[in-house]
């Protein structure tokens, strides 16, 4: 069965905090940008959208309240938060009172959502942290290596995301190229992959990009001369970083954090291949309930709740970045 | 007066990509001297600047501030603060503290740094604006803003990157009498780098005039203005006749078709020459008296004078006098030796 899913305190404790910043350095943001308005859309692009994103959000939210019968219920949201709502409910109806020692609730869907939600943050963390400096060097003026690294971040974005991915099992397979030259070299093999850290890395990998373009679009558009001014009026480089340059770059961060967080919380098939079925995220999850039990009420319940954590972060980047700075990927 | 120099660039040379920008920059700045850059756009002048406030380093040559070399210190650890081309004020910082920037990263007390912005901001006639934030500002507050984040730090050079190019016309004469009586006030040495003669001669105590990268001349606005060095620099400051000519012998210069008596020697006999004119050295005389005449082909007013060319036959004389003569009217031009000025041509760039 499905491993890694329940969260040690600190780990709720290191997400509290860390939301609680990105909504200050928002808040922060958005007030600087306070009196900005967002140029109407488009017709066509009006279209296009109810289209290709209303309409099927209708048809999703219709499926999750309704049952098979397309009668209205919440049943499917029950269904959710227990996931054994239908079974303990049969039981309560053929025990009746003396059924309610046999019902337990089902936590099989909240905490795929949770370890989601945490393998979302890890993934978003370990993006920040490597895309930042990534994002720094290649907007520098002085690095000649700078639009060498650009390119070298947008050729692996030509591949497919499935190949991406399941280049990374060729090389971390028990019999993959990692393990067969640790053989060649002497070692015993190791286990690299079915496990929370392979599927991590290839969260990584896939949406490294997306932490970095936003950041460096802002950065590589920065005036120049305000670091200059900040170094001569007695900044050595880290305080030029600190002082001026980061607080400069927030809206790109942010830009960023959205659109790594996004699709890492609606993950799936890394943990698949990389997790080797030991891990499985809300994504998969979805696809599970469409897919293979076919119970597409339940399935809309939880695309609608995903989709609601989605919208939210989405309201949140469109405020904090009404010009779309932080890159065009937005 | 070797010690009263604060900075001197010593051969300076810079190249970008291969292409020679400054050559054999040769440039000392005394002690609360106002100097000035002055040459056309690309010239160098920049690039001067960013030099001596560690931006750029030379390829070659030594920049010396009080007698020590500092061609290897970062901008932070120089004693000179620049007023950038572009204001470069911190957006995410309001008016206040992007004045306090400075002596915030000095570590310097609150009260003296909050006694200090406030002079700062009497200093720049912007008291009450501290909270605003710098992009509600006009070009010309925003301006005196970036003077005084420089200015806070007591810097014993400021330089000054064309600071008054956004502004209009008259914000811009009101400025440069503020900034010079700024300096004088503080006893600060500044540089200042501009591409406009008149706003050199206003303001400075020492103009070098620039071009492609070379320094032409250096001296105070009178000298530069009354004798430039070679036709561009008298081209470039201020309005000008330029003709060639030959010297005779000396004292005595041919050119228009004319012999003027002039004041110059030295430059040979029969030797071909550059002869500056200003406009306003031109005097209107009888036809029967004048050293050459002409026709007047147009008249234009100016506000204080009226500016007419006039065309002597080969040449055409730009004139500047305060009577008018009608236009198709015959005239007679004089010009007295000592508004003669005689210069070697012009050797073309290599
Ligand atoms: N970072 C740079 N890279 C390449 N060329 C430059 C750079 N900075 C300046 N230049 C070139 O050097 C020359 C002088 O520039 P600059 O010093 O800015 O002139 P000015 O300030 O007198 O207008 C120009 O031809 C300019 O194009
Ligand atoms: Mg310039």
């Amino acid at each position: 069965m499905i491993r890694n899913l329940t969260l040690p305190w600190w780990a709720w404790i290191l997400m509290g905090l860390c939301l609680c910043g990105f909504v200050a350095l928002v808040v922060i943001t958005v007030r600087r940008n306070r009196g900005m308005k967002r140029s109407l859309f488009a017709a066509p692009y009006t279209l296009w959208m109810i289209l290709f994103t209303v309409l099927p959000v209708l048809l999703i939210a219709y499926y999750a309240f309704t049952d098979a019968n397309g009668a209205f219920t919440l049943d499917n949201f029950r269904n959710f938060w227990d996931s054994n709502y239908e079974s303990n409910k049969v039981i309560l109806e053929v025990m009746g009172e003396d059924g309610a020692a046999y019902v337990t609730r089902g936590t099989v869907n909240v905490d795929t959502l949770v370890y989601s939600l945490w393998m979302a943050f890890q993934c978003t963390l370990i993006c920040l942290i490597l895309g930042y400096p990534a994002a720094l060097f290649m907007a520098d003026r002085h690095m000649k290596l700078g639009s060498t690294l650009v390119v070298l971040f947008i050729i692996p974005m030509w591949m497919n995301f499935l190949l991406r991915t399941i280049a990374w099992m060729s090389l971390l397979e028990d019999s993959g190229l990692i393990n067969s030259f640790l053989k060649a070299l002497g070692f015993n093999g190791v286990q690299l992959m079915y496990n929370s850290g392979a599927v991590l890395l290839g969260m990584v990998y896939n949406f490294l990009p997306f932490m970095v373009f936003p950041i460096y679009t802002v950065l590589n558009k920065m005036d120049y001369r305000l670091s200059e001014a900040a170094a001569d009026l007695g900044c050595n480089g880290w305080q030029t970083l600190y002082k001026v340059t980061m607080p400069l770059s927030v809206p790109g961060v942010i830009s960023g954090i959205t659109m790594v967080f996004m699709p890492s919380v609606t993950t799936f098939f890394i943990p698949r291949v990389l997790g080797g079925g030991n891990t499985m995220m809300f994504g998969d999850l979805i696809e599970s309930k469409f897919l293979t039990e076919g119970n597409w009420n339940v399935g809309s319940a939880l695309s609608l709740i995903m989709m609601v954590l989605i919208l939210i972060s989405l309201s949140i980047l469109r405020k904090a970045d009404p010009n779309g700075e932080g890159g065009g990927i937005a | 007066m070797e010690e009263a120099r604060l900075i001197s660039l010593e051969n300076v040379h810079k190249q970008f990509d291969g292409v020679t920008v400054l050559s054999d920059i040769n440039l000392y700045i005394r002690k609360k001297e106002f100097v000035t850059l002055l040459g056309p756009s690309g010239c160098g002048k920049t690039t001067t600047l960013r030099i001596i406030g560690g931006f750029e380093t030379a390829d070659s040559g030594r920049v010396l501030f009080d007698g020590q070399d500092i061609s290897g210190l970062p901008p932070y650890k120089r004693r000179v603060n620049t007023v950038f081309q572009k204001y470069a004020l911190f957006p995410h910082l309001n008016v206040r503290d992007n004045i306090a920037f400075g002596l915030k990263i000095k570590k310097t007390p609150k009260d003296e740094i909050a006694r200090k912005v406030d002079k700062m901001l009497d200093l720049v006639n912007l008291q009450g604006y501290g909270k605003r934030s710098v992009d509600s500002l006009s070009g010309g507050q925003q301006q005196r803003i970036a003077i005084a984040r420089a200015l806070v730090n007591e810097p014993e050079v400021l330089l000054l990157d064309e600071p008054l190019g956004a502004l209009d016309l008259k914000l811009r004469k009101e400025m440069q009498l503020e900034l010079k009586a700024m300096q004088q006030r503080l006893g600060i040495t500044f540089l200042y780098v501009t591409h406009d003669q008149e706003e050199a001669l206003t303001m400075s105590d020492t103009i070098v005039v620039m071009r492609g990268g070379r320094i032409l001349q250096i001296g105070t606005p009178k000298s530069i203005y009354d004798e430039p060095k070679n036709a561009f620099v008298a081209d470039f400051i201020g309005e000008s006749n330029i003709f060639k000519g030959t010297m005779i012998r000396d004292e005595l210069v041919r050119f228009c078709g004319a012999e003027f008596p002039c004041v110059d020697e030295g430059f040979g006999e029969d030797a071909p020459v550059d002869v500056v004119v200003r406009p306003e050295d031109v005097l209107l005389v009888g036809e029967d008296v004048g050293q050459v005449t002409g026709v007047v082909k147009s008249v234009l007013f100016k506000g204080v004078h009226y500016e007419m060319m006039i065309d002597a036959g080969h040449s055409i004389w730009k004139v500047h006098a305060t009577t008018m003569q009608p236009e198709g009217s015959r005239v007679g031009l004089s010009v007295v030796p000592f508004n003669i000025h005689i210069m070697r041509p012009m050797q073309e760039e290599q």
